[in-house]
């Protein structure tokens, strides 16, 4: 294996472990998941280098989505071994200071646009986005029937596709 | 997923794959006609790109060092084998694959700023034993950043980058630090360097006082744009 590339891989991964990282500990919330999540994630990327120029992703964004889906694949092994991984801290997903600071900018339509939707309908895009909640989990989280989350959070997407289409 | 669901139902179920609140079986059944389907495609990425505005809120934390040496063991194996120079071609496997994720790396830096312009790589390399470095030219600056991969100065000696540009005299970009790491700012007429040769000679302490290389040249380079 040539020592280019493990050059190249080095740069890579210092300049984007942290963020990648961040990820998947969000959606795992236990440390030695989040690095087995990272290090997976890490081994798809290089091995899928090739792949990234012809999604139209930006790189980052690519990263970023094989981190969280990457994580999610363990998200839903643990749950459905019913694992006993301790969960060592639980994220909200309240939006925060600097989230907001961001909506105040033109540039996140999306944060304007969940706070568009009432909070709890906005806290359930937000809990499956960001940390891989299912509909399930959201339902427990927002104590309303599975039928009514389903629901709400299909009525969300389609208000937000009209809000980043505005 | 059915084919004859209406647009509105194919944009729900993109959203909802992108999120991952479809059931392993239902998510099975939309890669299926995700695999057939490019407007679906297109829906998909769109909602990626939708949802990625909220990555600024996934947390940036610094993993173990132990996870990236782990993972370079993985993926490449420990030690590093030594190649003879005979076996040249390798390098340029090397840096096809470098520029690759480079580019990758670079794309992320232009993302916060204006577009910097287009990235060089070049790697330097001569006979088994002398050193090897890979240079980027760094656009949105117009430094090359040196990273020695593999060997050193001589003891009691320098080792000084040159630029040659078509058949002038080598040009001193300036003597190398020990460091492994080096960041060298690149004249102006030598910016957008595709073609450029960049060599690394063998100098006193100081580097060359006549101007141009006096020891031996112990590694060349051609850069290429990423």
């Amino acid at each position: 294996m040539a020592l280019g590339d493990r050059v190249a891989f080095s740069r890579l991964y210092d300049a984007t472990s942290a963020k990648l990282f961040g990820v998947c500990l969000r959606i795992l919330n236990n440390r030695a998941s989040a690095e087995d999540a990272l290090q997976e994630s890490f081994m798809k990327v290089w091995r899928n280098a090739d792949r990234y120029r012809s999604n139209g992703m930006s790189p980052m964004t690519w990263l970023i989505t094989i981190a969280r889906n990457t994580a999610i694949d363990r998200l839903r092994r643990r749950r459905a071994a019913g694992s006993d991984d301790v969960i060592e801290h639980v994220a909200d997903s309240a939006p925060t200071p600097e989230a907001n600071a961001v909506a105040r900018s033109e540039a996140e339509r999306i944060v304007a646009c969940l706070r568009e939707l009432d909070d709890t309908r906005a806290a359930a895009v937000r809990g499956a986005y960001l940390e891989g909640l299912s509909y399930a989990e959201l339902a427990d989280k927002l104590s309303v029937p599975l039928n009514t989350v389903r629901t709400w959070l299909r009525r969300s997407l389609i208000a937000l596709q009209a809000c980043m289409q505005r | 997923m059915t084919e004859s669901a209406t647009p509105e139902e194919h944009d729900m179920q993109s959203a909802e794959y992108v999120l991952r609140l479809l059931e392993p079986s239902e998510e099975a059944a939309f890669e299926a006609a995700l695999a057939r389907d490019p407007v679906l495609r297109g829906r998909v990425l769109t909602w990626v790109q939708h949802f990625a505005q909220m990555n600024h809120e996934f947390p940036e934390r610094a993993p173990r060092a132990a996870v990236k040496k782990a993972l370079i063991a993985r993926l490449f194996g420990e030690p590093a084998p030594r190649r003879p120079w005979w076996q040249a071609l390798w390098l340029w496997q090397g840096v096809s694959l470098a520029a690759l994720a480079l580019a990758a790396f670079l794309g992320v830096q232009s993302l916060v700023g204006p577009d910097p312009g287009v990235g060089y790589v070049s790697h330097l390399a001569g006979e088994a034993g002398a050193p090897q470095i890979l240079a980027v030219y760094e656009p949105s600056d117009g430094s090359l950043r040196l990273t020695r991969v593999e060997g050193a100065a001589r003891p009691g000696r320098v080792l000084e980058l040159w630029a040659i540009q078509g058949d002038q005299p080598p040009q001193s970009l300036g003597v190398l630090p020990e460091s492994a790491q080096a960041t060298i700012a690149l004249p102006d007429h030598l910016r957008a360097p595709e073609g450029l040769t960049l060599a690394i000679s063998d100098e006193p302490v100081g580097g060359s006082t006549s101007g141009a290389p006096t020891g031996d040249v112990l590694a060349l380079g051609t850069a290429h744009a990423l």
